[in-house]
């Protein structure tokens, strides 16, 4: 037994420590814990830790296989996505006990505080007390055991799982209902009651998933492209797509789901042009060799940063909304060109882990296929709060999709419309989140960056949270960024536009004094290198491409990914559809597509004057239209249009580089 | 975005309560590294007690001061005591008139930060310690305490807004609160339309302001913290504290966090058992977390 003093070890040496006995299989007592935070954090060996006192948030999270002894009380969010072990608590615990519990047992001998078992996926939460409201919300599956009262909403928005209490229960949850017990139930409550030496001699309310909420009533019609935005010049105002729409509303008599991002037309990259005149830029096969182009982001505090050929990476896009062969050619593009690849919700798989030179992990608010494995073999790791195409919003991922395998790997049942949740069970706030963030960084051993990726809303505000919670970077994303299946309303009115995102951003940064150490990934509606290098003048260090790298990849953009049979195997979930896509041959396209972005950007930072590619400023830009001078500060100088794009010249030219 | 604190000792004296909160601060200061404030409560002065925010260069400094001094003759208010330090002016005062009056001109001329005879709010950027450091807030003895660390989102970093606030007109009444009131506009407009003016964009402040007017229209503390309850609308914890109460109010999601810890001597409340535990080093605190949409008081 190992003795741990927290009165004289700060919380990242004594999870060093804890680790490191771990690995020698040592049993830990840790002593004068005094409520702190994230105590035994990303252990992965089957060690007992005792804890001689009270902990505080996240005690045992993210860890797998071994077992803690709480003697007193603990604070939110006791046994965090654990997969295997345990930990038992002597006293209280406070709101989300088991959140996101993949596997292994939560007992709480005392009371537990509200949202109980928040997202759990297996395993069992146990409470030998009362329990505060909503306990079991939104659970996707395992079991809970409750022996004193529940308080209001049991059971909210559960999708499967079961919840057993004892005593009584004030109200059901929303698609919550009582069942009888079934054979076996009560067997199986009594061995795990014999286990922990706990006895109770009355009787159980069994309550489950009432199953009317699963699946949208109406599934989305199948329906011809819908055409993006048409200029009023050649259009009317009841023009064929608004009718459409509101037929189609009329049928399905809710909101309408499609993929891809918003179609109406806003002020955009093309609303900015080159204070030079670029459009005499030669097919130079050498401007690639002259210009550094090489970009590190997330150093900010000492993690190793990702290094990149280029300022560009590949967005976060799942593996669930894609086919796993899409995955692939774009972790195996990202490789070829020197750039990092992104998980997207829905975890990390072995065969893109092992393509991808960089990958990304992204950790969302389901915490679907999340885990320590994949956290310690990341290259980042990145906190998802939302999309630019839909802000506020979780993941969509419709019934068709989620396949038996997909449900799997994100501990879900098979079949259902999957609606991850709107927000993080831990994250209410900006300061619940920096003690999230350490917790992420005890489970990383601090070794990579910590990111976090927002859809475009209250760009200012939240990008100076980012800043002051210390992020090492952080993924803005437009709205013209692009998701696999959301609501037209959401896509079309809710976020705004890339180039006021960006402009915020820096506006925000600046407001506070900040030093330029936070990098600022910009993404949503980027289309190629002439593109990006605006964009990193208006001061983004570095973008993300997933729309056009889809497209280079082979999609046709249909905008019917929602539906789950992508023609081109690109948005499904079907063997056979799947079956079409080509690996090798896209990831070789997607590769070309990347270069291509790369001689564009290397061609015009020279044009510029310029031999790295990060002193390209503001000063190199002006705005073609009196939106975009006024959304960017940007001189009005509507005479620059003629080259505003030189990307014929420079596709072209591009082509014969590559 | 912050972290909350408050400290009540049972039986009257003077206690630690600077050194308490200083700690307890210190122990959920990653909540809010921005600013940190205290509201105190001691024995009762015999002049009434006025802090101020004011510049702190020279000129600044020595304009705003002169500048309260003609407020204070206006009014006739005798100035006794004077001390100006850090970022703050705190002055003793002979007054006899209408208090609501008076205030209500000083806050719109002076950044007026803390009234009463019982109560001071000490506020600042940085944390508690440097705080401490300027202010010597750990020498302060007295009942009861409540405390704020802020990470500001919203509104800038700047020391007015910095919690605790206290209530618009009424003497030795303070809050601190953590969270987001989502429905602030619309409540501010109905309270600006009932005569009261705001000095921030700090939704914080409303809270303060709401009590104090609920508290002029006669109800007792218990009663407007039941009402805030429910006309309040978005995610809050908050504290309050007058001469002889304090009290909390919590939402109906119970999205911020708080626990309390009530003994023989003294009740402890905190967003985090953590800063609670300071008081008990090496010990394990019997805490209780309060369920959503409740609120309580307590007296000395």
């Amino acid at each position: 037994m190992v003795t741990i003093d927290l009165s004289k070890l700060n919380i990242t040496e004594a999870n060093e420590k804890i680790r490191e006995c771990g690995r020698n299989g040592q049993d830990v007592e840790v002593i004068n814990p005094d409520a702190k935070h994230n105590i035994g954090v990303g252990l992965t060996d089957p060690i007992n830790v005792t804890v001689k006192g009270s902990a505080g948030y996240f005690c045992g999270g993210l860890s797998h296989g071994a077992t803690y002894n709480i003697e007193h009380n603990v604070g939110w969010a006791v046994g965090d996505n654990i997969y295997a072990g345990s930990c038992i608590v002597g006293g209280n615990a406070g709101a989300i006990a088991g959140v996101g519990l993949r596997g292994g047992e939560v007992v709480i001998r005392g009371n537990m505080g509200s949202r109980a078992g928040q997202i759990m996926k297996s395993g069992t939460l146990f409470c030998a007390g009362d329990a505060a409201f909503m306990a079991g919300y939104m659970m996707y599956g395992g079991r809970i055991i409750i022996l004193g009262d529940a308080a209001e909403k049991v059971g909210q928005d559960m999708s499967s799982g079961e919840i057993f209490i004892g005593g009584k229960i004030e109200s059901l949850g929303n698609d919550a209902e009582i069942v009888d017990m079934a054979p076996g139930d009560l067997e199986s409550i009594n061995e795990f009651l014999a286990k922990y030496g706990i006895e109770f001699n009355g009787t159980f309310t069994k309550v489950t998933n009432a199953g009317k909420k699963l699946r949208y009533g109406k599934q989305e019609p199948r329906h011809r492209p819908q055409p993006f935005f048409v200029h009023s010049k050649s259009s009317n105002y009841w023009n064929p797509k608004v009718q459409e729409d509101i037929w189609i509303k009329g049928e399905v008599g809710r909101y309408r789901i499609r993929g891809y991002g918003a179609s109406k037309p806003v002020p955009h990259l093309n609303d900015i042009a080159f204070a030079k005149d670029v459009s005499h830029v030669k097919a130079d096969p050498s401007a690639v060799e002259g210009v550094n182009l090489r970009t590190k982001v997330g150093g900010r505090w000492g993690a190793k940063p990702l290094d990149l050929s280029m300022p560009v990476m590949i967005a976060p896009m799942s593996f669930g909304a894609l086919s796993k062969s899409v995955k692939l050619a774009l972790a195996r593009a990202s490789r070829l060109s020197g750039i990092s690849e992104n998980t997207g919700e829905g975890g990390m798989m072995d065969e893109q882990r092992e393509e991808a030179d960089q990958l990304v992990l992204q950790m969302l608010s389901g915490r679907l296929g999340f885990s320590i494995q994949d956290i310690q073999r990341a290259d980042a790791v990145e906190i998802y709060i939302s999309q630019g195409a839909k802000p506020g919003l979780g993941g969509q991922l419709m019934a068709k999709k989620v396949t038996p395998e997909i449900a799997k790997i994100r501990g879900i049942p098979e079949g259902i419309d999957l609606r991850s949740p709107s927000r993080h069970p831990d994250v209410l706030g900006a300061d619940d989140l920096v003690i999230k963030m350490d917790e992420l960084r005890e489970a990383m051993g601090h070794r990579v960056p910590l990111g976090i990726k927002m859809g475009a809303g209250r760009v200012k505000d939240d990008i100076k949270i980012a800043y002051k919670d210390g992020f090492d970077f952080v993924e803005l994303d437009g709205l013209q960024g692009s998701t696999g299946a959301a609501s037209t309303e959401v896509l079309e009115n809710v976020g705004i536009p890339t180039l006021c995102a960006i402009q915020e951003a820096m506006d925000g940064l600046k407001e506070i004094d900040a030093k330029d150490d936070m990098d600022v990934v910009l993404m949503g509606g980027i289309k190629d290198g002439v593109d990006a290098i605006k964009m990193l003048a208006l001061g983004a260090d570095c973008i993300s491409v997933g729309t056009a790298a889809i497209i280079a990849g082979g999609c046709i953009a249909c905008m019917q990914c929602h539906v789950g049979t992508c023609p081109v195997g690109i948005a499904t979930q079907d063997k056979g559809h799947e079956s079409r896509y080509d690996i090798d041959r896209q990831a070789q396209n997607i590769h070309r597509f990347l270069e291509s972005m790369r001689w564009q950007i290397a061609a015009i930072t020279k044009a510029l004057g310029y031999d790295d590619v990060h002193n390209v400023s503001r000063e190199d830009l002006v705005a073609l239209t009196p939106e975009a001078a006024d959304i960017t500060g940007l001189p009005y100088v509507p005479g620059h249009r003629d080259h505003a794009r030189p990307d014929d010249n420079l596709s072209t030219l591009a082509r014969k580089a590559g | 975005m912050c972290g909350i604190a408050g400290v009540m000792y049972k039986q009257k004296g003077a206690h630690e309560i600077g050194k308490s909160l200083i700690s307890m601060l210190d122990g959920c200061q990653h909540r809010g590294p921005d600013s940190t404030g205290f509201a105190l409560y001691g024995d009762k002065h015999e002049q009434l007690q006025l802090r101020f925010i004011i510049p702190t260069d020279e000129a600044g400094k020595a304009e705003a001061i002169k500048n309260i001094g003609t407020l204070l003759e206006k009014h006739d208010a005798k100035l006794v005591t004077e001390e100006s330090i850090g970022c703050s002016y705190h002055i003793g005062v002979d007054f006899g008139g209408d208090l609501l009056a008076f205030t209500k001109d000083m806050e719109e001329h002076a950044k007026l930060v803390s009234v009463g005879h019982y109560l001071d709010i000490i506020k600042d950027d940085g944390t508690a310690h440097d705080v401490d450091d300027i202010y010597h807030v750990g020498n302060v003895k007295g009942t009861h305490a409540i405390g704020h660390v802020r990470l500001a989102t919203e509104s800038a970093v700047r020391p007015e807004a910095a919690h605790p606030f206290w209530a618009t007109g009424f003497e030795d009444i303070a809050i601190v609160h953590n969270g987001q009131l989502t429905n602030y506009w619309k409540m501010r407009r109905r309270l600006e339309r009932r005569g009261f003016a705001f000095h921030t964009d700090n939704d914080s402040e409303l809270v303060a302001v709401y009590l104090a007017d609920k508290l002029a229209q006669g109800n007792s503390l218990e009663s407007a913290l039941e009402t805030a309850i429910d006309d309040m609308d978005g995610t809050f914890s908050f504290l309050v504290s007058t001469p002889t109460e304090i009290g909390y109010a919590k939402d109906h999601l119970a999205a911020k966090p708080m626990v309390l810890l009530e003994n023989d001597d003294m009740i402890a409340i905190a967003s985090e058992e953590v800063s609670i535990n300071r008081l008990f080093p090496g010990q394990s605190v019997n805490s209780t977390e309060p369920a959503p949409g409740t609120f309580r008081t307590w007296s000395l």
